[in-house]
């Protein structure tokens, strides 16, 4: 009854971190779309000599076939942005669905779908999404996206269930249960509305998680096959040359961290904009 | 001298005051009951009285429990006055507990600690008969199982009385009740509040009893503060101030919770 | 007339825990019943059965003619419409996501009822005493009072013929206690209303009938001003007895 929740200590300012965030992913996001109408080179040709270090002709330097790097690590970006938005959209849908079902489920199914859940996963997503591509004997960035969607699902499934329990029991349910609305209804208007903001975050950290698992299975062989210039791809081509030029190994390295981080900022941004318990909280 | 005194205590959450320049006091074996609405700082006081204010709010003003110092006071200093000078009992008896801890273990500890600051070290059987002896004081049934239950195998009542009892462990010369029967049913309120007035009377204990209900603090406490949003707006003796408000907010309480009494005497 | 009537009710969760026993209790139109009981009675459970939320596990409700039927889309739909609720805690009974219109409007919404849905909801909200103008503000800028009468409205939009009230002002502060109960008294003059509560000093000020129960059993049924002056029960006394009243 008493109001000290209120006074917890202050939230932190997130204005800054929206910042940030957009900046970062605006900025890949930028070098994607560039990336489809224009490069310094052709991806694909021997643009200089072989390993060259950074300079003004190439300013990432050029990989052992001699073929510009910062072109290579622009069509990364387009890549790391359709595996992580792809993986997401695919475990989301599947996971939020599932896990949906398993809240409003009876006891016994939930029971079933929340044991089934915990055992997948206890799988590690990179092993899942191994299993998947290998399950689809060629490897392409469809599959890979597929791979790295199902193995997410599990975690989204869980988290939705989780969250929607919690709301399911709180008396504004009740009374739209009382008021007529349908269970459709109540998922879209209630329930999903009260569960978003957790959920939003956690999709901005899976997608981090998607785009260093594809760079991972690209790394093992096993994500898109050339000339699609994955970073994970980049990384290992640049594993024989590492310490005569670590430009190979250091650039797609940053460019993979600094969209996760980016992706990462802006959801926690985001979602207190859309928050209106937090915007206008005094 | 007083027990508890309170003097120009203000108390803000960044620049929000939440209590502004309160004071009163406590002598030994007085009873005051804190009358307040929500938000009115009620329980922020008691939590000041006893140096458990959260780390976002920032006190002014003076605070002397047992003669000493509160605010701005050191943890060690505190942790010396809490138990010995004042202890608490809570409004929600279900959170206020262990809940993976037995009934008996939860009363032998500050029961432990208190005997140990009075030179005797309790241990294994003579420890287990205080506990018991003080179950039987808050008047629990079969104190062996209740010593032996946890908290969530017994009723909100017997929690609650579970609560005084490590209070009471203490020893306290003030208790410190914050809306201890707000969460009980009527019937057990009514058993609770009796327990209290019997205990804190038998003991010559200090009271202070921080309430939003009107005839409940009436059954227990000699003397009333009301607050509103932090600001004292009437104080005195429980018959003066019910009997005749000055102010006009307590004026308006005093109407509403004789309403309810008039609509069960049927005259409404 | 007997608007609902529940007949020889029982209610176990488990085989061996009764939490409604051989519960019958007519609610005539118009009435307006206090249902009197501390934790346990099995108050809360006889309101989740009115509300068609649970079946009773023995015994049966009738609403009119028909019987309650939870199963049935089509009866449930028209039985919504004529029975709606207030809960107690107006911080969990309002969707922190949804604006006042569509709180107010979701019976509306949900049940099909045609109209200018934003006028019969601002025509609601100033019965229940607030300002048709804050359709667009959201649960957590009001008060607990203010969230409480938008419940009220959201209960009273559609025009129930019965109002089920759940300790619905047990966690207000007393100067806002008094006022929701001359809300819903005055709301109660025109509708049936059945008001869910531990207080009985708030049932004495609300209801014209009081049934008392005690672990799952009606143990006391009658007009409140007879009840208040002679219980019969030595449960209804204690309960009495119970309540703290203010120094004479």
């Amino acid at each position: 009854m008493t109001t000290l929740d209120a006074l917890a200590p202050h939230r932190r300012d997130h204005s800054l971190s929206l910042w940030i965030g957009l900046i970062l992913v605006g900025l890949h996001v930028a070098v994607a779309l560039l990336s489809l109408v224009w490069t310094p080179y052709d991806p694909t040709a021997m643009a200089g000599g072989r390993l060259e270090p950074p300079s003004l002709t190439h300013w990432a330097g050029t990989d052992r076939l001699g073929r510009d790097f910062f072109t290579q690590i622009m069509i990364g970006s387009r890549i790391a942005l359709i595996v992580g938005i792809g993986a997401v959209a695919i475990g989301a849908a599947i996971g939020v669905t599932l896990g949906m079902l398993a809240a409003f489920a009876s006891r016994l199914l939930d029971d079933a779908l929340a044991a089934t859940l915990d055992i997948l996963i206890a799988f590690p997503t990179l092993l899942i999404a191994m299993l998947v591509v290998a399950a689809s004997d060629t490897a392409s960035l469809g599959s890979a996206i597929l791979a790295l969607g199902i193995a997410l699902s599990a975690i989204v499934a869980r988290l939705t269930r989780i969250l929607a329990k919690r709301v399911l029991v709180m008396d504004y349910i009740t009374a739209a249960r009382t008021s007529g609305t349908s269970w459709i209804g109540i998922v879209f208007r209630h329930v999903l509305p009260n569960i978003w903001p957790t959920l939003s975050v956690n999709f901005a950290l899976q997608f981090g998680l998607a785009v260093i698992a594809e760079a991972s299975l690209s790394y093992l062989g096993l994500g898109a096959p050339p000339p699609n210039a994955s970073w994970g791809r980049l990384l290992q081509e640049a594993q024989g040359t590492v310490y005569t030029a670590p430009i190979g190994a250091v650039a797609p390295g940053i460019a993979l961290v600094s969209l996760v981080i980016g992706v990462n900022l802006l959801a926690d941004g985001l979602r207190d904009i859309g928050d209106p318990t937090r915007r206008l909280a005094r | 001298m007083s027990l508890l005194s309170i003097e120009n205590l203000s108390l803000a959450a960044a620049d929000i005051p939440l209590v502004s320049r309160l004071s009163f006091a406590i002598a030994p074996g007085e009873r005051l009951g804190l009358i307040g609405e929500s938000g009115s700082g009620k329980s922020l006081t008691a939590m000041a009285a006893t140096g458990l204010l959260p780390r976002a709010i920032t006190a002014s003003g003076s605070v002397r429990l047992g003669g000493q110092q509160v605010i701005g006071a050191a943890d060690r200093v505190l942790d010396g006055l809490r138990g010995t000078v004042s202890a608490f009992v809570f409004q929600e008896p279900l959170t206020a507990l262990d809940p993976l801890m037995r009934v008996g273990r939860q009363v032998a500890e500050p029961l432990r600690r208190r005997t140990r600051r009075d030179g005797r070290d309790l241990d294994g059987d003579a420890l287990m008969r205080e506990v018991h002896a003080l179950l039987e004081q808050v008047a629990l049934p079969q104190p062996d199982r209740i010593a032996r239950s946890y908290p969530h195998e017994i009723s909100g009542g017997q929690r609650q009385r579970v609560a005084i009892a490590m209070a009471l462990a203490c020893r306290p010369q003030l208790l410190i009740a914050d809306e201890p029967t707000t969460a009980l049913d009527v019937t057990t309120q009514a058993e609770i509040l009796k327990l209290l007035d019997g205990l804190v009377r038998e003991r010559g204990m200090a009271l202070l009893f921080i309430s939003h209900d009107l005839p409940v603090v009436a059954e227990v406490v000699d003397r009333v503060v009301v607050l509103k949003k932090g600001i004292a707006v009437e104080e005195g003796p429980v018959a003066e101030v019910f009997g005749a408000p000055k102010d006009e907010y307590t004026r308006s309480l005093v109407a509403a919770a004789r309403a309810f009494d008039a609509a069960l005497e049927g005259t409404p | 007339m007997s608007l609902v009537s529940v007949e020889h009710v029982s209610f176990n969760y488990t085989r061996d825990r009764r939490v409604l026993d051989d519960v019958s209790l007519s609610i005539r139109t118009g009435a307006s019943i206090g249902l009197v009981g501390e934790s346990g009675s099995g108050k809360t459970t006889l309101l989740r059965l009115l509300l068609g939320l649970t079946r009773p596990t023995a015994g049966r409700i009738r609403f009119g003619e028909a019987e309650l039927d939870p199963g049935n889309g089509a009866f449930m739909r028209d039985y919504r419409r004529q029975v709606q609720a207030v809960f107690q805690d107006p911080y969990s009974s309002l969707d922190p996501r949804q604006n006042v219109l569509g709180i107010v409007g979701e019976p509306l919404r949900s049940l099909g009822i045609p109209g200018d849905r934003r006028a019969l909801v601002e025509a609601a909200l100033v019965s229940v005493g607030l300002e048709p103008g804050i359709l667009g503000r959201y649960p957590h800028e009001f008060s607990g009072g203010q969230r409480q009468r938008i419940a009220i409205a959201r209960a009273i939009v559609a025009k129930p013929k019965l109002l089920l009230a759940d300790e619905a002002v047990s966690a207000l502060d007393l100067s806002t206690r008094i006022r929701i109960v001359e809300l819903l008294k005055r709301l109660a003059a025109e509708m049936t209303l059945v008001f869910v509560s531990h207080d009985l000093g708030v049932v004495a000020a609300l209801c014209d009938e009081i049934v008392i129960l005690e672990r799952g059993r009606i143990v006391e049924a009658g007009a409140t001003r007879k009840i208040l002056a002679d219980p019969q029960h030595p449960y209804t006394r204690t309960l009495l007895d119970s309540v703290p009243r203010m120094p004479a």
